[in-house]
């Protein structure tokens, strides 16, 4: 008897894959990176792969947002705030055996100021041109030094290292924490040529170097194994890794685009983890014992849209008519399985500067946004367009075509007559809304860093053609409080420009929500955090029943 | 698409003229008890297209968000016999008014396919010749790029909608038609009548119109009708990856089984309903169009 | 045949022409560029206008599409503007994916469909014949997607039997010189990647080869029942022959010519049924990547890869018309 008892518990351990389960772990992600060079990408899966490959100089609490100590472990600003020194941590080594010193630092900021002309764009170069804003030597009409708040690196001895700025900027600190920032090894930065390319008779940008594909080389803990496209990537524990050893060797991401397939593939255990959870399977994971799920803090906005440069929504009237006319609350509660906050305001309140109080309201009021447009002068029903988009699953926006139709009948019964367009998400709905074709759209915002800068400032600090409005007032007061170096005051003006918003009301902000990741109950220490896939390294994760 | 080309194709070649032909299809086509299946399934579709409004038991688009819950959606009852969708909006008076709809794509697409391939192909194959050549490459042509990739590549271009989407699949029905309509005039063009017309001088027009096209013409119907079939299922499958009808409030089936994969797993009976009306329409017309092919075939002619 | 062979190669030239005409003509009349896809999330007028610079959407039409042909000419597809990998690196990957799908589709849906299209026909108006007739038009008559869903959720998610996603076990790590994966385990002599490799295939051919299925087994039926009344079956049946070798040496293999057209022709409906069954199960095969460009504007993949496939098409069809006249040798290729 106890022999059997013995066999079957080898048996089984074995069929679970008993040993093999403790150190690896596959992952479903919604596609394949785009490349493996952080400061060339700006998408979640390619982020998610190169943020457990590359450390930056600085980097974010797991599951927080305050700035803590990465690869530089102590820095301070000079008096003025153009200069901020670093000191860098000691011994450590990059994956390829080099040494991780100042000249590193310094060789990386400086590949990043001097991009070539094909790296300039916005597609790939995103993040340096919104953090630092220019580059070295600028193709085109692309911004060069004159716009630039980089000035320079300058290295002191091995384990010091100075950033100059050309202004103040109180949200460089936690920019430089994202991974886009990720140091890499220089000798492989040469060696593999991760800038080098040609342009061909198509004018393709043809990259010749392997260092975004197949050799990307960082301090980070993992390391890549292979990458196949289409069907998986491999990260193995790097073996020279200056921090805890992670417990996992081998991870393995698998882009399953389709959200319900993705559900599927972890219920039958062929992966372990998904990101981009669709809200409706919440209540699924929820309710089936070996799944769980984890939500991160609502670091998204989800709002509708108004374009003042297509009357009536120049009038404020209308704009409040409209804002009283959507069932915000509804939606919100509804469309989010319990998991969506109501906004009031732009700001999400986990992010400092959201107003406390004062706050103008529009609570769900089909009388009085009909009484708004008859007192603007205008016959019922007002004739508007508003638009939605397809082919796309957002936490602030899960199921857009549902908050549309929500939205759609609480206006028609508001005094507005609806007609309906949409748009595949990318790229005609983005490029519409971004070239103001749109009177009324549904959109939304996530954090690309924990800032309110990164909320309002992108938003509402210039003219666009997206919202097609001119406010002075607006504009120098987000100005002035990005400028402000002390975080009380920064708090307070920001608080003031939220309220602001509110009252101008350039769009009308709806819910604020959470992204979640699924993962198989067994998996352990997964932390997730505030901003999407970045800074969930695997390196703390670990299985076990 | 080129199941139903395949098969029609076979009709073309087997098809012969004489008056007779449409008297014995019919009451040949009255003892298939398939094609009578077909005939009643099509029936039901139709009459409840048309009555939607009296036997719908509320307004297809009358959203009731208080019904639904947290999570998505409370399933059948009493008050709404197959459930409520995503919207609070009753399930069984979306699928009787996407009836309509359905069978209004079917309709417009085949017609759309039809008139532009009937055209094309009675063109090619009456003139012969260059013209010929020259249509039938491009036809070659646009039958190498799958049919859904068209579609799509056709949607993408004119934009989402549902004529839009109509007219897609009615162009990626083209070259089906045009093909099928000149191998039918070419096998008649050489026929005794055609050629005794033309000899006591008849113009090659009247001759054209009068006596070709009809004779030609009962493979195109047994075509259309298997058109009408895959329209409906090609309209569908436009629907599930995202391209369906601008308003979404428009209960299209297509459409509404996109929608719920989302829900797959909360609600599968969200995508079993509508998934169930696409099979029984599309079934009914396949039928059909089965029992026409059988009883215009010649071959077929005398047995049971 | 060998005139045969190469007229019917020339041929392909101008619908090659053609279609490259089409496609660029069509990619053209694209609302939206593929400025704005590559730009994403965060595209500003400027940086669209570098892009098209860029890429050469700037230049006059004709410009570009004499780049085009050039760079076709060079055996030079361009580069993804999505992955930015070569479109001949991603069709090596993924055309072999799609491959084997559609080859497991089509092997399906001949080895279940001709027996029964054979016995439906044997038992003429019996209620096998009738079940298969009714069951084959209800076969066409489901939506692949939907079939695919269906299929998913009961053999993987409730039934827990099979994969849901992907062509193989992503935790293996097995070498692939040749992508066809079930090939792949046979050269290395894998039993258990051939398994595996099996067991990913089963769900998305079932799905992909269902229509094959219905088409295949009532062209047997039609086949076998023409066949059947012809003189020298027969003259076969009259001189005693037994009845088993009348059926294989006679009619199968008579009926079977049909069913070869069928192949060439369903070609083009396997393409379209893979781009569903591809998105379904996570295939990283060619007809769900075509469809991506499509919405991502893909334009250089589009240029590519629709000619890809446009070439394959044609190819098959052309192996069929061959392996037809191999068959069958009264059909000679004078004309």
């Amino acid at each position: 008897m106890p022999l059997i008892v013995v066999a079957a518990t080898v048996l089984a351990a074995t069929a679970s894959g008993g040993s093999h389960a403790t150190t690896s772990i596959v992952f479903g992600t919604e596609a394949d990176p785009a490349l493996l060079d952080p400061s060339l990408v700006s998408d979640g899966p390619s982020l998610r792969a190169t943020d457990q490959i590359f450390n930056s100089l600085v980097g974010f609490k797991l599951g927080h947002t305050s700035v803590v100590p990465e690869l530089a472990t102590k820095w301070h600003p000079s008096k003025s705030g153009l200069a901020w020194t670093f000191t860098l941590r000691r011994g450590v080594k990059f994956s390829d055996g080099t040494r991780f010193n100042a000249s590193a630092v310094c060789f990386n900021f400086n590949r990043w100021y001097n991009f070539p002309g094909p790296l300039q764009s916005d597609a790939l170069s995103y993040y340096w041109n919104t953090v630092f804003g220019g580059f070295a030597h600028p193709a085109g009409n692309n911004p060069g030094p004159d716009k630039a708040l980089y000035k320079g690196c300058r290295t002191h001895g091995k384990y010091k290292v100075t950033l100059l700025l050309t202004r103040r900027s109180s949200s460089f600190l936690s920019a430089l924490g994202l991974p886009n920032f990720g140091i890499a090894s220089p000798t492989a930065l040469k060696r593999y040529q991760a800038d080098a390319g040609s342009v061909d008779a198509t004018g393709v940008f043809h990259p010749t170097g392997s260092f975004a594909t197949r050799n990307p080389v960082g301090t980070g803990p993992y390391v890549l194994r292979s990458w196949s496209v289409g069907s998986r990537l491999e990260l193995q524990a790097n073996p020279r890794y200056w921090g805890r050893k992670p417990r996992l060797k081998r991870v393995i991401l698998q882009p399953i685009g389709d959200t319900a397939a993705r559900l599927q593939a972890l219920q039958t255990n062929e992966i372990q983890g998904f990101d981009g959870v669709n809200p409706a399977d919440f209540g699924t994971i929820r309710g089936n014992s070996r799944l769980k799920l984890l939500q991160r803090a609502p670091f998204s906005v989800g709002y509708v849209g108004i374009n003042q440069s297509l009357p009536p929504m120049n009038n404020p009237l209308v704009r409040k008519a409209v804002a009283y006319g959507l069932d915000r609350r509804t939606v919100a509660r509804a469309f989010y399985a319990g998991q969506g906050t109501p906004a009031n305001q732009f700001l999400p309140p986990a992010l400092f500067g959201a107003a406390k109080k004062g706050i103008p309201s529009y609570p769900y009021n089909p009388d009085k946004a009909k009484a708004l447009l008859r007192q603007a002068g205008l016959s019922l029903p007002v004739k508007i367009d508003f638009w939605y988009p397809t082919n796309v699953s957002r936490p602030y926006m899960p199921d857009p075509q549902r908050n549309f139709q929500a939205f759609q009948a609480s206006l028609e019964k508001s005094g507005f007559s609806v007609t309906p367009h949409s748009a595949p998400w990318r790229p005609d709905y983005r490029a519409g809304v971004q070239a103001g074709r749109d009177q009324l759209f549904l959109f939304g915002w996530i954090a690309d860093f924990a800032d309110p800068a990164d909320f309002l400032n992108v938003h509402f600090g210039s003219h666009t053609a997206q919202f097609g409005f001119t406010n002075q007032a607006l504009f120098n007061l987000l100005a002035k409080a990005d400028a402000e170096p002390s975080y009380r005051k920064r708090v307070a003006l920001y608080q003031k420009a939220s309220i602001a918003v509110m009252k101008y009301l350039p769009v009308v902000p709806y819910v604020w929500a959470s992204s979640a990741v699924a993962l198989d109950r067994n998996v352990k220490g997964y932390v997730p955090g505030p901003i999407g896939p970045v800074n969930e390294p695997f390196s703390h994760v670990y299985t076990g029943s | 698409m080129s199941i139903a080309e395949l098969e029609a194709a076979d009709v073309a070649l087997e098809v012969g003229g004489g008056g007779g032909l449409w008297s014995e299809a019919w009451s040949r086509l009255r003892r298939n008890p398939g094609a009578l299946a077909g005939f009643a399934l099509v029936g039901a579709f139709a009459a409840v297209a048309i009555f939607a409004p009296l036997i719908a038991p509320h307004d297809p688009r009358d959203q009731n968000l208080a019904l639904v819950g947290i999570s998505c959606c409370p399933g059948p009852s009493a008050h709404h016999l197959l459930g409520v969708d995503p919207l609070g909006r009753d399930e069984l008076s979306r699928i009787i008014f996407g009836a309509r709809f359905s069978l209004l794509i079917g309709v417009v697409a085949v017609t759309v396919g039809l008139s532009f391939g009937l055209l094309l192909g009675a063109v090619a194959g009456y003139l012969g010749g260059v013209v010929d050549s020259l249509v039938m490459r491009l036809m070659d042509i646009m039958l190498a790029i799958p049919g859904l990739l068209l579609a799509i590549g056709i949607v993408a271009m004119l934009g989402p909608g549902l004529f839009q989407i109509m007219v897609a699949v009615g162009v990626a029905n083209v070259p089906i038609f045009a093909r099928l309509l000149r191998g039918s005039i070419l096998a008649q063009r050489e026929a005794d009548y055609v050629l005794a017309a033309r000899s006591v001088g008849v113009k090659r027009r009247v001759i054209l119109v009068s006596h070709v096209l009809p004779n030609s013409i009962s493979p195109v119907i047994v075509q259309g009708t298997l058109a009408l079939a895959t329209a409906i299922i090609d309209v569908a499958g436009l629907g599930f990856l995202g391209l369906g009808p601008q308003d979404p409030a428009t209960p299209e089936w297509g459409t509404m089984l996109t929608d719920t994969d989302r829900y797959l797993q909360s609600a599968p009976y969200l995508a079993i309903v509508p998934g169930v009306a696409i099979i029984l329409s599309v079934l009914g017309f396949n039928l059909i169009g089965d029992g026409l092919r059988e009883a215009l075939d010649p071959k077929l002619r005398g047995r049971a | 045949m060998l005139r045969f062979v190469v007229r019917r190669l020339l041929l392909l030239v101008p619908i090659l022409i053609g279609i490259s005409l089409l496609i660029f003509g069509w990619i053209r009349a694209l609302p939206g560029s593929p400025a704005e896809s590559l730009l994403g999330e965060h595209s500003t007028p400027q940086a669209v206008a570098s892009i098209r610079h860029q890429y050469g959407l700037d230049k006059p039409i004709y410009v570009q599409y004499w780049d085009y042909v050039q760079t076709l000419a060079h055996g030079n597809l361009g580069t993804s503007i999505t992955t930015q990998r070569t479109i001949t690196y991603e069709i090596g990957h993924r055309f072999p994916a799609t491959f084997e799908l559609a080859l497991a589709a089509m092997l399906f849906s001949i080895l279940v469909g001709v027996p029964i299209g054979f016995f439906a026909a044997k038992r003429y108006g019996s209620a096998f014949d009738h079940l298969s007739l009714v069951g084959s038009l209800i076969g066409i008559s489901i939506p692949i997607f939907f079939l695919g869903l269906i299929l998913k959720w009961a053999f993987a998610v409730k039934l827990g039997w099979l994969p849901s996603i992907g062509r193989e076990d992503v935790l293996a790590e097995r070498p692939h010189p040749t992508n066809l994966f079930i090939l792949d385990a046979l050269l290395n002599g894998d039993p258990g990647a051939l398994w595996d490799a099996i067991k990913h295939l089963m769900l998305p051919a079932i799905a992909l080869g269902s229509i094959p299925l219905a088409v295949v087994a009532r062209i047997t039926r039609a086949a076998v029942l023409d066949v059947q009344n012809e003189d020298y079956v027969r003259t076969a049946r009259a001189k005693g022959v037994p009845p088993l070798i009348v059926d294989s040496r006679h009619v199968l293999r008579n009926a079977l010519l049909p069913v070869s057209t069928v192949i060439g022709l369903q070609t083009g409906l396997l393409l379209s049924g893979a781009v569903l069954t591809e998105t379904i199960f996570a295939w990283p095969g060619i007809g769900s990547w075509l469809k991506d460009a499509i919405f991502n504007r893909d334009y250089p993949v589009l240029q590519g890869g629709i000619l890809f496939v446009a070439v394959v098409f044609v190819l098959v069809n052309l192996l069929v018309d061959l392996s037809y006249a191999l068959i069958n040798p009264r059909i000679r290729y004078s004309r």
